[in-house]
């Protein structure tokens, strides 16, 4: 490939490859991103390749076929979509692969099995954009993801993909600025800076050098949004650190990518490839005079290394420690020059802002979060998965419309938000608008966008204990608030919900969390508080139920709890006493069955295998 | 140097731009408690939180650490509030359970009316002893020295400054830099006929041509005669002697 040196080759090239395609081509498209290739997807795909030859037809020519990013519905994995006709078949096996063809590509048929079933109303959808999953979502972070190759620099480019670079190069840096400051966009990584006054303050500083840079050192257990963008939309992370580049002032950009996203890394340096081979990265980008490359560094594996200063000074070679901030990255940043980090969605979002304007994309959203955020909706829902909705969306939506309700017909207890340093929202605060400042101001956070539903069968104190885990072995142990008061935090938690809770504990974690809050060094310590801090606002009830009853109310903390068998419902199965490990459960064939509490450890087998609810837990 | 002035607790006081809060408060008389901060070395600070007070700028008041919180114009502080005390009073009880059996945490604890931790304590956990961590030893080998013998290894509530796999390093020299800098005397230091004991390892010492006593480690004066060219003859009398 010659570099494109101008705007006019670019959209040269652009309609040279439209014209090539061939228009309303049959096409399978099969998710190849990391939850769907661990399902097996790559032998579907082969099972495509190999039944479309047998078939006696050719690939794009008588069917398209192609592998994309990641859908988000990695449950239903591997999912298999078709176009035009937009049908979705989930969790597709090799097997099914030759009835696909024959109904669904050679003829005009659905395979009914495969499509999309509503465990709520028992309705089959066929079609992809129909199911309640995807219906309520608005994909512009993900816009791309699902529909092009993120190894083809062609389909990016099909896509629209560097128009927004061709435009920002058009521009003035300050217009550029301003065009992002005018959309509202702020920082998706947690913070929820104002991107624009993040640039303006870096561009303002006098200096030859300055860096942008890209936190893709996702985290958060549960969190996968980041890592779909950089594997599914690779060109769209880069197109936008271009354009940030330019408008700062930087020539150097870099991607530091957390080492456990080996696919990720592979599909950013293929298309870091592409785009230098092209002229969108290297010397005079577009023939404009402006020089601009990004390496990618890997992350060795440390939680606190997505903080923005451990993050650079891991970068730089050294041990990924975060340093007070009294001095802000845009001023003294990487290699103590002014910097610009933002968060992988954030930069995705850039070359569509700058394509279709700022007013466009401060249409969506609320007054003081504009646009849309992706998140990661797990935990106890009928859908989990990527979802991208407006931001103001209520927390309720997302659990009922978009999740499906909550699985096995259970209550709604909470969701935590804002991974491990995130806090706890209790359904009745659910209407809550999901925006940076309610979930902030409801003593939660936006954080990254982990979203975790939780039933009924939650016990907080032990959600609080095992986020205050987490973060025990993920704190640095540079400052003695995190070090050293995680540690007793997590102890004091581990007491309460071993039956050991003492009066007066509640005041004691209460002080903990000042001292974490207001004494920690960085981010993740003075937020870690965040989990035992929110848990204690709305559910202290649960707490004081442990303290002083020693009971567990949601039925979770083995110490607190006693299993039996309700004489009046067991109709005498015999199968809990089969299945028991301990051997503990007895009783006559058509009689009441009881359990030897003194054996009992408490595994809940006998509950999860009764079919008549005649096992008590209290 | 541009010299401005702040408030400390109600008091105007003449500070230099962009220095430490803390030491423009100590050079003005007013004392703040501080571990982990040495003033030859620009980077140290940050760590314990011991030093923390209230700083108010541009109508926002926040809790910071003294030690690396820079004098800026119409700066206003306050180390002896309610909620400063509060906090501070937290930090020394977590680094007391950390370091229970460190004289100097229990003086500062004592001030702060800290008879007993109420949290579990980690003694015997680890040989890590009285070490809270922050890093002054290791930052000492690396900018002052320039050996890099030690470094901060682990993390978390296993964090300590060690040589490479605990093993005898080939760079350290001996000096004992990391020893003076420690401000909980964590580091084991002992010199015994002749021959310094550091991190594991017996160093040779040049003894004064004067009064005879060995003063320096062998491998410390070739290191300063390597690279800074000085005299070798010039390290035959220790410092009273020369």
């Amino acid at each position: 490939m010659k570099a494109i040196t101008s705007f006019e080759q670019l959209e040269g090239y652009r309609e040279k490859i439209k014209a090539s395609q061939k228009k309303d081509l049959p096409s399978v498209l099969i998710c190849f991103g990391t939850g769907c290739q661990a399902n097996g997807a790559v032998a579907v795909a082969d099972a495509f390749q190999e039944e479309i030859v047998k078939k006696g037809l050719k690939v794009g020519v008588n069917i398209g076929l192609k592998t994309t990013g990641c859908h988000g519905y990695c449950e239903n994995g591997p999912l298999v979509v078709l176009r035009p006709k937009d049908v979705l078949y989930l969790k597709v096996k090799p097997k099914d692969v030759p009835e696909i063809v024959e109904k669904s590509l050679q003829n005009d048929t659905i395979v009914e099995r495969l499509i999309y079933k509503d465990v709520n109303t028992k309705e089959t959808i066929a079609a992809y954009h129909e199911i309640p999953f995807y219906k309520y979502q608005k994909r512009i972070a993900l816009r791309n993801i699902g529909n092009v190759d993120p190894k083809s620099i062609d389909d990016y480019i099909l896509s629209d993909g560097y128009k927004g670079l061709a435009k920002a190069l058009t521009m003035k840096p300050d217009d550029i600025i301003a065009e992002v400051e005018k959309s509202g966009l702020r920082g998706r990584g947690g913070g929820g800076f104002p991107a624009g006054t993040k640039w303006r303050s870096c561009r303002a500083v006098d200096s030859d050098v300055r860096y942008v840079m890209c936190n893709g050192d996702e985290g958060d257990p549960g969190a996968f949004m980041d890592r779909s963008i950089m594997e599914g939309d690779p060109h769209s992370v880069i197109e936008g650190m271009i354009i940030g580049g330019y408008a700062v002032g930087a020539k150097q950009g870099y991607i530091y990518v957390r080492d456990e996203y080996p696919l990720a890394v592979k599909n950013l340096q293929a298309a870091l490839a592409d785009a230098r081979a092209f002229g969108f990265l290297g010397k005079s980008v577009l023939g404009t005079g402006f020089d601009f490359d990004i390496k990618i560094s890997r992350g060795g594996g440390a939680f606190v290394c997505g903080e923005s200063s451990a993050l650079m000074r891991s970068l730089e070679g050294k041990v990924g420690e975060p340093r007070a901030k009294y001095i802000r990255s845009v001023e003294k940043g990487l290699y103590d020059k002014p910097s610009v980090l933002n968060n992988v969605e954030t930069w995705g979002n850039i070359p569509v802002i700058m394509q279709n304007g700022a007013e466009w994309y401060a249409s969506f959203g609320t007054k003081g979060s504009k646009g849309t955020k992706v998140f990661s909706l797990v935990g106890k829902v009928n859908n989990t998965g990527l979802v991208e909705v407006p931001m103001g969306i209520t927390v309720r939506e997302l659990v009922e419309k978009i999740g499906g309700g909550i699985l096995g017909g259970k209550k709604f207890k909470a969701v935590q938000t804002g991974g491990p340093s995130g806090g706890c929202i209790p359904e009745a605060e659910s209407d809550l608008p999901v925006d940076f400042d309610s979930l902030t101001a409801a003593g939660s956070m936006m954080g990254s966008g982990g979203i975790i539903v939780m039933d009924e069968n939650t016990c907080m104190v032990d959600v609080a204990k095992y986020f205050i885990g987490f973060l025990v072995e993920e704190s640095c142990g540079k400052c003695t608030p995190c070090r050293d008061g995680l540690p007793r935090m997590h102890k004091i938690l581990s007491d309460i919900t071993e039956g050991n809770g003492k009066e007066g504990d509640i005041a004691t974690l209460e002080e903990l969390c000042d001292v974490l809050t207001y004494a920690a060094l960085c981010g993740l310590g003075s937020s870690a508080a965040n989990p035992v801090h929110s848990t204690i606002r709305y559910f202290r009830e649960e707490y004081e139920a442990h303290i002083r009853d020693k009971k567990c109310p949601a039925g979770v903390c083995k110490s607190l709890i006693t299993y039996s068998i309700d004489a009046s419902k067991c109709t005498g199965c015999t199968l809990c006493s089969k299945k028991c490990p301990q051997g503990c459960i007895t009783g006559e064939r058509k009689q009441a069955h009881v359990i030897d509490k003194s054996k009992c450890i408490k595994c809940g087998v006998c509950k999860d295998v009764c079919n008549f609810d005649a096992v008590r837990i209290e | 140097m541009e010299k401005i002035t702040i408030t400390i607790d109600g008091k105007t006081v003449e500070a230099i731009k962009d220095q430490p809060v803390l030491m423009a408060a100590k050079e003005n008389g007013i004392d703040i408690p501080a571990l982990c901060h040495h003033p030859e070395l620009e980077n140290s600070g940050g760590s314990c939180r011991v030093c923390l007070v209230e700083a108010i700028q541009g109508g926002r008041s926040r809790i910071v650490t003294s030690c690396n919180y820079p004098v800026r114009k119409g700066l206003e502080i306050r180390t002896d509030t309610e909620q400063v005390r509060n906090i501070r009073k937290g930090v020394i009880e977590l680094l007391l359970c950390r370091v229970p059996d460190s004289e100097v945490i229990q003086n500062l604890a004592a001030k702060y009316g800290i008879k007993e931790p109420r949290f579990f304590t980690d003694e015997g956990e680890s040989d890590r002893n009285k070490c809270i961590a922050c890093s002054l030893c290791t930052q000492v080998c690396e900018d002052v020295v320039g050996v890099s013998a030690i470094s901060m290894q682990n993390r978390g509530r296993d964090k300590a400054p060690g040589t490479p796999y605990h093993k005898d390093s080939s760079v350290c020299i001996g000096c004992g830099a990391c020893a003076y800098a420690c401000p909980t005397n964590a580091i084991s230091m002992k010199d015994e006929k002749g021959v310094r004991k550091i991190w594991g390892k017996k160093f040779k010492m040049v003894a004064c041509s004067v009064c005879g006593k060995p003063y320096i480690p062998e491998a410390q004066v070739n290191w300063i005669v390597r690279t800074t060219g000085k005299e070798r003859s010039f390290f035959d009398k220790c410092p009273d002697h020369r």
